[in-house]
């Protein structure tokens, strides 16, 4: 007994409080953002978040107690299996909300599947803990890079038919970073990296070109090459030309910059921000995607940085843990975990300025949503893990 | 190992410059930027909004009221309580049932349609819909006494013209009007301001003095500011405090100033009752400065059934012919001033040369080639001079006069009395009247100037057209000695400071005896000539001329009877011209009128001892 409670002196504690204040603050300006709703049921929505927070700080303390290596070996695979499996079933029996066919009963699959693909990558590429420090390490080639690709490509592609472009998305640079972190046919790797990053820049490009052609058969002839669905090109298009369309699909980003950007440096007070209560800020997106800006304008700059303070004291630990980490399973578990979480952060915050283009992705520990947070705190569990048993013997 | 720790520093810092990246744009935003969007989200979420100026009360010479506001009281629906969410057309329904829901709770018929409802909600869905109306006590505590289970619905209380003396001077008064948010765009009349957001719809005067003072009447609108929601509705109570007003800085309206008008309620209410029932119009002045003390028109109507606004029907029955109640007679309607005019004929014969006592013989008839004018009097006045002419109003004399002098004469002895322009009265919708000659003649007939014309002329018939306000003046000049006055109704008007006598140029080109041989002219008509009943039983002497107008042929032939006087003889203190259409003589019509009227300014003679 004495053994299980000594384990927790070894987590790391900045990582945990800063965890928790994020939660707290999560709480806090999902009932904010809840204020201004008419129904009850949103108005209470923080209440659900906490207990999500309580139970998600259960499976962060039992999973930062369990030997990530013991679950690596024996769990990573099965979950997986899982994951993909319920991605299949939510297709099939899943319910629609928000235009995407994205719940199964009370949780989202996609969400669990990041996870799940983190833990696999790590369990494969890791070098096995058995072999030891010295042991014979195996090389992994283009043959690697291809397990790799079908690891996060097959949750990708079935998060995408959802569809839920966002997330489908995310699992891709933490996947990259992951494989370039273990060495995974790098040159192969960084090719196909620059060809995306050109890929995305020529489709930037072309959609700014459509946009500023004059003549409507012109527009017309570039989109025929374009492979992108209306909504993505609208989307890229408020992204290029924030302030043409600001009463119809430039609304959201343009209010929320106007919500942000009128927070100031103090902010107007906790519940207090005018763009949320009179609904200038859509009421639909400002509990989710885009309760940055609710935060923004409820806490101004400094309430900004502090939160942006927060997530650094969480993910310079888990890089920390990676670095004190001495095989390379656990080093690749915090890594990934550490990049999932500031992909989202990033993403969400840029595109709520207007830095890219709107995605639909969750502000972690704000944003409402059950099973995001849960996973976010598990995943920072195992990071715990590492930090706990990495340097002990089995 | 297979990962390098170098990776792990090199990721490290790739979140630094993220976090870095995200930092320097919340800063540029929040607070470079800050401002600007702080500009913007007041400009969404404010509205400015009217606040209207209570209307000054109008006032007669002694300060009694004759227009004032009263409380009216409606019933309002606060749209944002009853919004749904959706389509527009599901909170159109909503208000639409709500509305219902009450007219049969409380009994009162709708007034508002479904099309107002939808023009409301799409443009000033933040201010409350009037509904209802100036509702009468009983209705209004009916609703109050449940307005609880009405949701949405209030009460509010706004002011509403009201004139407490019903017809009395109406014409005068005139009415007021919602201002027409195109036609009258507002501004001109209610100030300069720029246009608000919402603005509540104000009162205008339409008519009278109510028109013409508007600005001075109606003040100057303030203003609110509120916050409007997303939807542009005013934010729901339940939203919270401190929503419903937004921190900027209101303007007081400054209501409107009270206006005193010259006229003399007494005078005024003696002068309706003489008209009543007839068609015609009547004035009276103070020859000294021109203030009016009573100006009236029959048929008249009550200004309180054009308020709060006017109905079709009451629309038609102020403008229909012939009665044409709304039409203000005394300014607005030109009429051949017959014999009244004789003394202004007689003024420019004798600036011309005539001399008082030329005698002309009277022979019942004036013979003009093949044209023949009969005098009233079938077997002829005999030899007469102008005083005598004056006194009995011989149509030959002023004929043969007419002739002898010259139109060019007649026309400028009726201009200089202001004949055929307007008067400058502070009234809207004064009538010139018209003062012919050749080349009007000529271009309004296409016919040359016959002798016939001037004889016509000079007996106030033809083609002579002139006001009662014009004939009252014409009195009041000569009764004053010739200064000239311009009528006015306002105690301020033209700069006056409100004192009866203001100082005048006598500016009329009359030498003082000529006026005096016509003063005495006029004196013999009230003492012993076609005038008597007009000073029939007064304490004082005063000096006036008849006249029977006699206008159309065959079937439309009629009569316009007139009389103008002014009294007391020698310092006069009131003139009065009075008409009354198809009337039987200027002296049998309209002087038993005159009498009553000049009775009430001055009183009646002490009956004598017997």
């Amino acid at each position: 007994m004495t053994a299980f409670f000594a384990k927790y002196k070894r987590i790391d504690w900045i990582m945990l409080v800063c965890m928790l204040m994020l939660a707290v603050t999560g709480v806090r300006f999902i009932q904010s953002a809840g204020g201004a709703r008419a129904s009850v049921a949103l108005q209470e929505l923080w209440t659900v978040h906490a207990w999500t927070a309580a139970a998600g700080l259960l499976a962060y303390l039992a999973l930062a107690s369990i030997d990530y290596r013991k679950l690596l070996k024996w769990c990573a695979i099965p979950f997986f299996g899982v994951s993909i499996a319920m991605l299949v079933a939510v297709l099939l029996f899943g319910s629609v909300r928000y235009g995407g066919r994205r719940w199964l009963w009370f949780f989202q699959p996609s969400e669990i599947s990041k996870l799940a693909v983190i833990m696999l990558l790590a369990y494969v590429f890791g070098s096995r803990p058995e072999n030891g420090e010295d042991g014979p390490q195996r090389r992994f080639g283009w043959r690697g890079a291809l397990i790799g690709m079908a690891i996060f490509g097959v949750p990708a592609v079935l998060i995408l038919a959802e569809p839920d472009l966002g997330t489908a998305l995310v699992l891709v640079p933490t996947s990259f970073v992951m494989l370039l972190a273990a060495r995974v046919w790098t040159t192969g790797l960084v090719s196909t990296l620059m060809a995306g990053l050109l890929a995305a820049g020529l489709l930037l490009g072309s959609v700014y070109v459509a946009e500023r052609a004059t003549v409507p058969e012109e527009k017309a002839r570039i989109y025929r090459y374009v492979p992108l669905k209306d909504h993505q090109i609208k989307r890229l298009r408020v992204f290029l030309f924030p302030d043409t369309d600001i009463h119809g699909d430039g609304y959201n980003l343009r209010q929320a910059r106007i919500s942000i950007g009128s927070g100031s440096w103090w902010g107007k007070g906790f519940g207090e921000g005018l763009q949320k209560r009179l609904g200038y800020l859509p009421p639909a997106v400002s509990m989710n995607d885009f309760i940055f800006a609710v935060l923004a304008e409820e806490s101004g700059f400094v309430g900004c940085v502090r939160l942006l303070l927060l997530f650094l004291g969480i993910l310079i630990p888990g890089l920390r843990i990676a670095w004190t980490c001495e095989d390379d399973r656990g080093r690749l578990l915090a890594i990934g975990v550490c990049t999932l979480v500031f992909a989202h952060v990033y993403v969400n915050v840029a595109m709520s300025i207007g830095l890219m283009p709107i995605t639909g992705l969750p502000l972690p520990f704000i944003s409402a949503g059950r099973t995001f947070l849960i996973v976010v705190m598990a995943a920072l569990g195992l990071v715990q893990s590492v930090a706990v048993h990495s340097n002990q013997t089995t | 190992m297979r990962v390098s720790p170098w990776f792990v520093i090199g990721l490290g810092c790739l979140y630094l410059f993220g976090f870095l990246v995200l930092g320097v744009s919340l800063y540029r935003l929040q607070t470079v930027k800050a401002g600007e969007f702080a500009e913007v989200e007041t400009s969404q979420t404010t509205r400015r909004v009217s606040v209207p100026a209570l209307r000054g009360r109008i006032l007669d010479r002694s300060g009694r009221v004759l227009a004032d506001c009263r409380p009216s009281r409606c019933i309002q629906c606060n749209l944002e309580e009853l919004q749904q969410r959706g389509n527009w057309s599901n909170t159109v329904n909503a208000v639409d049932e709500a509305i219902d829901r009450v007219s049969v709770a409380i009994g009162i018929p709708r007034t508002i349609s479904r099309d107002q409802i939808r023009r409301h909600l799409s443009q000033a869905s933040a201010i409350p819909l009037m509904v209802w109306r100036d509702l009468d006590e009983r209705t209004f505590a009916r609703f109050a006494e449940r307005a609880d289970e009405f949701q949405g619905f209030d009460v509010s209380v706004r002011a509403e013209r009201r004139y407490p003396y019903g017809t009395l001077a109406a014409h005068v008064l005139g009415y007021t009007g919602r201002v027409r948010p195109n036609a009258d765009t507002g501004f001109p009349e209610t100030g300069v301001r720029s246009p608000c957001f919402f603005e509540e719809m104000e009162i205008c005067g339409r008519k009278g003095v109510e028109a013409f003072y508007n600005r001075y009447l109606a003040g100057f609108p303030g203003e609110r500011f509120m916050r409007v929601d997303a939807r542009g509705f005013r934010p729901r109570k339940s939203a919270g405090k401190g929503l419903a007003d937004a921190p900027a800085d209101d303007m007081a309206p400054v209501n409107g100033m009270d206006l005193e008008l010259t006229l003399d309620i007494d005078i005024q209410a003696e002068l309706e009752r003489q008209l009543d029932g007839t068609t015609g119009a009547g004035v009276v002045l103070d020859p000294r400065d021109g203030a009016v003390l009573a100006m009236a028109s029959a048929p008249t109507f009550n200004p309180n059934d054009c308020i709060p606004r006017l109905s079709s029907e009451t629309y038609a029955s102020l403008t229909n012919a012939p009665a044409k109640r709304g039409q203000n007679r005394a300014i607005s309607e030109a009429y051949a001033p017959g014999s009244t005019f004789k003394p202004v004929t007689a003024l420019a014969a004798l600036e011309t040369g005539w001399l008082p006592d030329d005698e002309y013989n009277c022979s019942g008839a004036y013979q003009l080639g093949e044209w023949k004018l009969r005098c009233w009097d079938y077997y002829g006045h005999g030899p007469i001079n102008l005083r005598q002419a004056i006194e009995q109003s011989c149509n030959t004399f002023f004929c043969n006069l007419g002739s002898a002098i010259g139109t060019n004469a007649i026309i400028e002895a009726a201009r200089a009395f202001g004949l055929g322009s307007k008067t400058g009265i502070d009234l809207y919708g004064e009538t010139a009247g018209v003062v012919p000659d050749e080349t009007w003649k000529l271009a309004c007939y296409g016919e040359p100037w016959y002798p016939g014309d001037t004889c016509q002329m000079s007996i106030g018939q033809g083609m002579l057209l002139t006001t009662p306000l014009q004939m009252a003046l014409v009195a009041a000049v000569i009764g004053n000695g010739g200064m000239r006055i311009k009528p006015y109704l306002h105690k301020m008007a033209n700069g006056g400071n409100g004192q009866t006598s203001r100082p005048q140029n006598p500016s009329i080109p009359f030498a003082p005896e000529n006026l005096a041989v016509v003063r005495e002219g006029m004196r013999d008509v009230v003492m012993r000539g076609t005038g008597r009943k007009i000073a029939a039983g007064l304490p004082v002497t005063c000096g006036g001329k008849t006249g029977t107008a006699e206008i159309g042929r065959g079937e439309m032939r009629r009569k316009n009877t007139w009389v103008i006087a002014f009294a007391p003889y020698e310092h006069p203190t009131a003139a009065i011209a009075m008409i009354v259409e198809r009337g039987e003589s200027g002296g049998k019509t309209v002087a038993p009128r005159v009498n009553a009227v000049l009775s009430a300014i001055f009183g009646r003679k002490e009956p004598q001892t017997p």
